[in-house]
């Protein structure tokens, strides 16, 4: 009972944008799909949906291939929104309904209700091209989920949304979760994959690099983090003689460890008392889902919303229309 | 009915139902079929219509100044018989009528001044005007003043009319009586006939008949060219729509490339049927009608108006089928063609390959109906087989009688076989052409649609 994607290959022209993918979703779990532009998300996604035809590879749910098994299986939110611009909100949701078999009134009841729940039924009549984009994209999931899925495939349906009305999707995912639902999306916002996802695949360059459960892909990481707090100085000097820990992130507050996999996170610890120090805080975690990806990946998710530097970087990542039919992956490697 | 297939309908259902009410609704559809409704009832009535704005004029006239020529008989009355008898200055009326309701094209009075007779002409009162004169043989000799160059209808109809005059004078005075003289002047028999002896027979035999049919053939290849360029552009432009507004990716994960495309055309097709049921009904009417419209217009009974051959309503069936096949057809190729582009901007320069084949259709259907291409020539037969000319061309040739109905049967099939054959190619090009955004549709990447990659 999972999706699952074995060995998927898709190639545009020269550009390779799938190089054989691999991973699982567990039905009715929520998974993260993790990437920077033009790693391979859509294409995936577009593949799972029959959008696209892999070159080689399968998707399967629940065993059957994925272009067999019913449309009304899947909800979509594309990436790139998209609505009828001159049609009213309410005939649009029914239409995209209807494709699904929704009898036109049960749909009409359906999206009433999920109006109301994301406080737009003021809306109902008016033309999608005379809503903000926030509300555009509440329809937008609005008609991926009206049918009732099986499973919702989400590109990215944090983007653009405001505080508020991120904590309105968040019900909405706990909701259809608890109807059993699985869900899908990419992101590069880590702190919702720590909140939401069970599990999660990160890919760079059309290539898994790593997923799974959220526990085992930490555990897997090889790092231990620990936080330290003392009283008075935190300058702490006696850290750098520590063999296996190296200082992430220091701080007035705390200070950030890495501890190698080898080294019991307690001689950080040991060693504070043996120097005299007062410790006020001392915390082991697992490292953050961003710390792993930036480790594989070499540079954080959410790069592209930074300039590049440009020894590192010069014609790397930004590249422009990454949404362009799945043929936006980078063609340069990055190092990293 | 399997899952597949009645899953299949529901789409291309539920796609064709969101184009036909959306696009009912706009300003643009009911603007186009109030227009097309008036243009369909004028075209249907058109022969009461020339009647009737004929009716009221008395004629263009043209003045005589007899000056002291005295010729041998009254030369106003003789010229205004002569120019209004059908043979000559051909009436507004088909067949026999001389007599009835028929208005007459030229009046004609006498005058005794020829400087104000012509100052009539300058000023567009009169269109010419005749001084007579004699020769120093004593033949009438005339002068036409008129704006009209030498081979005007007018200068030559009255050219014509004057010599006839002339001899009149000269028997009257080589002492012919009047009453042979009429026997001289009647007019020959004259008959026009098929040099092919198994020509069909329906040819159009008098020129009446003939301006009548062609006159017909051509409104409607333009009608019907007009409308498959203009639903084909409406589905073309849905397509660019979808893609530009990005709805397309949604659409594309519940239906499949062949259901959105036939949804689309069937949609808009049945649009465009309905649109000319509600333009047909009102020329239908006209039609079967026009004898009584007629007659209240103009008086007499329905039957006594002579009113030329116009529109037939087997045609009118033979452009219905023609126009929904040949927007099949034509759509279907838009569709695909237009989902290669990004912009809406761009639909235009991607179908233009496509217009150029229906244009040139739509012409070689025009000249063959006006007679510049010979209706029977090898080019026009094949042609009017081939699916993209096809219904121009059967139009064209059903019109002058050159096509049999099984000529018309077989086109019909051949258009209905093609049609599945440009679907596929067709949901080919959308499946991949949708998701290509920014790219310039080179032959190559046409090919690479083509070949599902």
């Amino acid at each position: 009972m999972a999706l699952v994607l074995d060995g998927l290959t898709k190639r545009f022209g020269p550009i390779t944008a799938l190089d054989g993918i691999s991973f699982r979703v567990e039905r009715g779990s929520v998974f993260g799909f993790l990437g920077a532009n033009g790693a391979g998300k859509t294409t995936t996604m577009r593949i799972i949906l029959d959008i696209l035809r892999p070159d080689s590879g399968t998707a399967t749910w629940d065993g059957t291939p994925t272009t067999d098994v019913p449309r009304r299986t899947w909800g979509y939110l594309p990436e790139e929104r998209g609505l009828y611009p001159r049609l009213e909100v309410l005939e649009q949701l029914v239409f995209f309904a209807s494709l699904y078999a929704i009898p036109r009134r049960e749909a009409a009841a359906r999206a009433r209700d999920w109006l109301a729940r994301f406080r737009i039924s003021d809306y109902e009549k008016r033309r999608a091209e005379e809503l903000s984009k926030g509300n555009q994209q509440k329809v937008q999931l609005i008609a991926a989920i009206l049918h009732q899925p099986e499973v919702v495939i989400m590109d990215e349906p944090f983007v653009g949304l405001d505080p508020v009305n991120v904590s309105l999707l968040k019900e909405a995912f706990e909701e259809m979760r608890s109807r059993g639902t699985t869900l899908v999306f990419s992101t590069h916002q880590m702190e919702m994959v720590e909140e939401l996802c069970e599990a999660v695949a990160i890919i760079d360059h059309g290539r898994l690099v790593l997923g799974g459960p959220i526990r085992d892909v930490k555990r897997s990481s090889g790092r231990q983090v620990v936080r330290l707090a003392v009283e008075g100085d935190m300058a702490l000097p006696w850290l750098a003689d520590l063999d296996g820990v190296s200082v992430r992130r220091p701080g007035q507050d705390f200070v950030e460890l890495d501890v190698d996999a080898r080294h019991d996170p307690r001689e950080v610890l040991t060693a504070a008392i043996a120097h005299g120090e007062r410790v006020t805080q001392f915390l082991i975690a697992d490292p953050s889902i961003e710390q792993i990806f930036i480790d594989r990946v070499g540079r954080p998710p959410s790069d592209d919303h930074h300039l590049a530097t440009v020894a590192a970087d010069a014609g790397g990542t930004g590249a422009p229309g990454s949404a362009g039919g799945g043929t936006g992956v980078e063609p340069t490697g990055n190092p990293g | 009915m399997s899952p597949t297939l009645r899953n299949t309908l529901r789409n291309v259902a539920a796609v064709a139902r969101r184009e036909f009410v959306f696009r009912g609704r706009t300003r643009t559809f009911r603007i186009t079929t109030a227009l097309l409704v008036f243009v369909g009832l004028a075209l249907a009535l058109s022969p009461v219509i020339i009647r009737f704005f004929d009716r009221g004029s008395t004629g263009d006239r043209i003045e005589v100044v007899v000056g002291t020529s005295a010729p041998s008989m009254n030369v106003p009355l003789t010229l205004g018989a002569l120019l209004n008898a059908p043979a000559l200055g051909s009436g507004s009326s088909g067949g026999s009528g001389s007599s009835g309701g028929t208005s007459p094209d030229y009046r004609v009075e006498s005058s005794d001044d020829l400087a104000t007779a012509r100052k009539h002409v300058v000023e567009g009162s009169s269109i010419a005007v005749l001084a007579l004169d004699r020769t120093s043989s004593g033949d009438l000799a005339f002068v036409l003043y008129s704006k009209d160059g030498p081979i005007a209808r007018s200068s030559l109809v009255i050219q014509q009319a004057v010599s006839a005059i002339a001899i009149q004078d000269r028997l009257t005075r080589l002492g012919v009586p009047l009453v042979d003289q009429a026997t001289i002047f009647a007019p020959a028999s004259f008959e026009l006939r098929q040099a092919d002896p198994n020509a069909s027979s329906d040819r159009p035999a008098t020129t009446e008949a003939f301006v009548g049919t062609f006159a017909v053939g051509f409104a409607l290849s333009i009608l019907l060219f007009m409308a498959i360029i203009l639903y084909g552009q409406w589905v073309a432009f849905s397509v660019a729509e979808e893609k530009n507004s990005r709805v397309m990716e949604v659409v594309l994960a519940a239906a499949t490339p062949f259901q959105l495309l036939a949804g689309k055309v069937i949609g808009v097709g049945g649009l465009a049927l309905v649109q000319y049921v509600i333009v047909l009904i009102p020329a239908v009417l006209g039609i079967l009608l026009q004898g009584q419209i007629a007659s209240i217009l103009f008086g007499g009974g329905a039957a006594a108006v002579g009113l030329p051959g116009g529109i037939s309503i087997g045609m009118l069936a033979v452009f219905g089928v023609m126009f929904v096949l040949g927007f099949a057809l034509y759509s279907v190729l838009y569709a695909g063609a237009a989902s290669l582009v990004s912009r809406q901007e761009d639909v235009n320069q991607i179908v233009a390959p496509l217009t150029l084949i229906s244009v040139g259709g739509y012409l070689v259907a025009t000249y063959s109906s006006t007679g510049l291409i010979p209706i029977d020539s090898p080019l026009v037969v094949i042609m009017s087989f081939i699916p993209f000319f096809s219904p121009y061309l059967m139009l064209a040739r059903l019109g002058q009688g050159a096509a049999t109905p099984l000529d018309v049967g077989i086109a019909v099939l051949l258009l209905i076989a093609f049609i599945p054959i440009a679907l596929w190619v067709a949901a080919r090009l959308y499946r991949s052409g949708v998701l290509m955004y920014g790219q310039r549709p080179t032959p190559r990447t046409l090919f690479r649609a083509l070949r599902g990659q």
